[in-house]
This record gives structure tokens, C-alpha cells and sequence, in this order.
């Protein structure tokens, strides 16, 4: 199955309280006030929970750093705010660093990917006890749906990679099953740039699996 | 490299010191600083203010959302934001943090290259 460049971003989400419903939402590049909006008014409620793999996550040092890092590197990252709707209005309900044209962990496959490097999505309990968020919107795979779309885009395939962090325990990596990536076997090669030792917590998606997640979303584009 | 550009050498020492963390930061992989964020450690590693006086509200009009394209954003918009989260100046005792993080970084990194 052939990857599609033209898709673009999705505009609505399943609701987390009943999939079947949809909540609009919308994609915009990140600025620092949205990581600052996001440190003070959910980051004292991620920091409580203890099983949140991004709960030390402070995005107003995370967004400057992963971009300045990375143009060292000679690479670019993309960062993404999600909103959804309130009503007549827009509340941020996720977050993601993504950094493009990285070499793709399956050294079988000698391509570039994009890394989904940092992906957050807001506790919906807060949204709506703590922000009077009617209807928050389950954003799994919306997240993980940014970075293949954009490497569609970018020539890639669809191909993104991650690396899921350890704090995030076995919740974490089930989460990443449970939305169709390919865990890496432990046993694999990590491409020589990477540098690091592959401790079988590093998902990919091929261009199959990667247009096959995509198409699922695309009634929501 | 037009980020360093705007970091001027000759300007307060905070800026030097960002400009270390930036060069040391780098070596890492993308897979350690991941650990190192998740450890809460990237606050002292990289000494940068947020560029932001108030907070935005909390909601927005849809008008007023300027919806992202899936298209990679060209130089100019990847300046654009960079600038636009530039850091103020920092504390003295930020500095000290970094250097002693920087410290331990450097342990970890030998750590790591001997096991490997």
C-alpha cells in the first residue's frame, strides 16, 4: 500500500469519555507561551501522577533546547500544540517534538524517518474538573498520526521512529503496541548515528503499517 | 547555524554558558536526553528562560488559531521561533547547576562508552 503525501493533519479526535463521538480539534506550530501555559496550568497536575512517563517534562526548556539541539545537529524539529474544542472556543490538549529526516531504527530498511522525540497529551480528568473541558479527546494516536503525515510529506513513507522512555514502564510500551507500531527487537542494530545501545524500547513504523494507521484517521483530515 | 549567530559571545556570561550546554547537550543522544528530561534534570542542564512575560489565556477563538501545514516549515519560520524563544538572563547560581550537571554528564557519557 502506497503512502499518501498529500493527507494533512486530522481535525477531529474520538472523545475519550465515548469513541464513537468526535471532538474538532487543531494542529498549530508551538510557541513559548503555549509551553508556558502548558508548565503552569497542567504541569503541577502531570507531576502528581506518578505512572506519566512526562511528569518532570518542563516544555518551556524543552521547546528552545530540542530546537537548538537539534539545528546544532544539523537537523530540524517540528513542534505542535493540540487543541480542541470548547464550546465556541480552543483549549491546548496536546504536545509534540518531533525531529525530522532522522536515520530510521531498522537498519534493514536504509531510510530516514521522522523521530517522535517528545509527545504529551493532557490528563483528561484535569481538562475537565480543573479547565471545565466538556469533552476531551483521546490523542494517542492523533499524536503518533502528526509524525507519519509530515513524513509522508517529507518523502519518507510514513516511516517515523521512537524511542519510548523508561520511566514510562510496561504501560508505556504497551501503549505504543496498542497503536500498530513495530517494536524493535532487542537483539537489532541501531543505525551507527544513533550511538547508543538498543535496550528493546524502540518502536518504528514501515511505510505498511504506517499508511495503514494513517488511512484509519482519515475521515477525521 | 544562524541560532549562534545570535548568540553574542561577548554578552553576559549566562550566554556563554548556554552556549556550552548547547555544545556539550549535543553529544548526547536524542535517547539520553530523553532520560535526562524525564528525570527532571533539563531545567539545570540548560540554563534558558522562557522568553514569556504573561501567560496566554486559556482558550482561543478558532479565528484566531493559525493552523500548522503538514509541510516542513521553511527557514524563516524555524528562525522565526527560535527568536521568539530566545532566553532572558539567567540566575548565577543557574550557571553553577549547569556546570555541575555538565560534570555529570560527562561521567555518564564515559560511563556509557566504557560499557559499550
Amino acid at each position: 500500500m502506497e503512502s499518501n503525501p498529500t493527507r494533512r493533519f486530522v481535525r477531529r479526535a474520538p472523545c475519550k469519555s465515548n469513541p464513537a463521538r468526535r471532538v474538532d480539534i487543531r494542529i498549530t506550530d508551538m510557541r513559548a507561551a503555549d509551553a508556558a501555559w502548558w508548565d503552569r496550568k497542567l504541569g503541577p497536575y502531570h507531576r502528581l501522577d506518578r505512572t506519566r512517563a512526562d511528569r518532570r517534562w518542563v516544555w518551556s526548556a524543552l521547546l528552545p533546547f530540542c530546537r537548538v539541539i537539534q539545528q546544532r545537529k544539523q537537523r530540524t524539529c517540528r513542534a505542535l500544540v493540540i487543541w480542541a474544542r470548547d464550546g465556541r472556543r480552543f483549549v491546548r490538549v496536546g504536545m509534540s517534538i518531533v525531529i525530522e529526516d532522522y536515520p530510521h531504527v531498522d537498519v534493514t530498511d536504509r531510510s530516514h524517518s521522522n523521530f517522535v522525540w517528545f509527545i504529551s497529551a493532557a490528563d483528561s480528568d484535569v481538562l475537565k474538573y480543573r479547565h471545565g473541558v466538556s469533552d476531551p479527546p483521546s490523542l494517542g494516536r492523533v499524536l503518533i498520526d502528526c509524525a507519519l503525515v509530515s513524513s509522508e510529506d517529507a518523502g519518507f513513507e510514513g516511516r517515523i521512529s521512537l524511542h519510548a522512555s523508561l520511566d514510562g514502564g510496561q504501560r508505556l510500551l504497551d501503549f505504543y503496541l496498542k497503536r500498530g507500531l513495530i517494536r524493535l527487537a532487542e537483539t537489532a542494530q541501531l543505525p551507527v548515528s544513533v550511538r547508543r545501545r538498543n535496550d528493546g524500547r524502540f518502536f518504528y513504523a514501515n511505510p505498511s503499517v504506517a499508511n495503514s494507521l494513517a488511512r484509519d484517521l482519515d475521515p477525521d483530515r | 547555524m544562524s541560532f549562534f549567530r545570535h548568540l553574542d559571545t561577548k554578552g553576559p556570561a549566562e550566554m556563554g554558558a548556554v552556549l556550552e550546554a548547547i555544545v556539550r547537550l549535543s553529544t548526547l543522544s536524542e535517547e539520553r536526553i530523553l532520560e535526562l528530561v524525564s528525570e527532571g534534570g533539563l531545567e539545570d542542564a540548560f540554563p534558558f528562560e522562557p522568553n514569556t512575560e504573561e501567560l496566554p489565556a486559556d482558550s482561543v477563538a478558532e479565528e484566531d488559531l493559525q493552523e500548522a501545514s503538514v509541510k516542513s516549515l521553511n527557514r524563516v519560520g524555524r528562525e522565526e521561533l527560535i527568536q521568539a524563544c530566545l532566553p532572558n538572563e539567567g540566575s548565577r547560581r543557574r550557571i553553577e547547576r549547569l556546570a555541575a550537571e555538565l560534570a555529570r554528564q560527562e561521567e555518564i557519557l564515559r560511563a556509557a562508552d566504557l560499557r559499550d
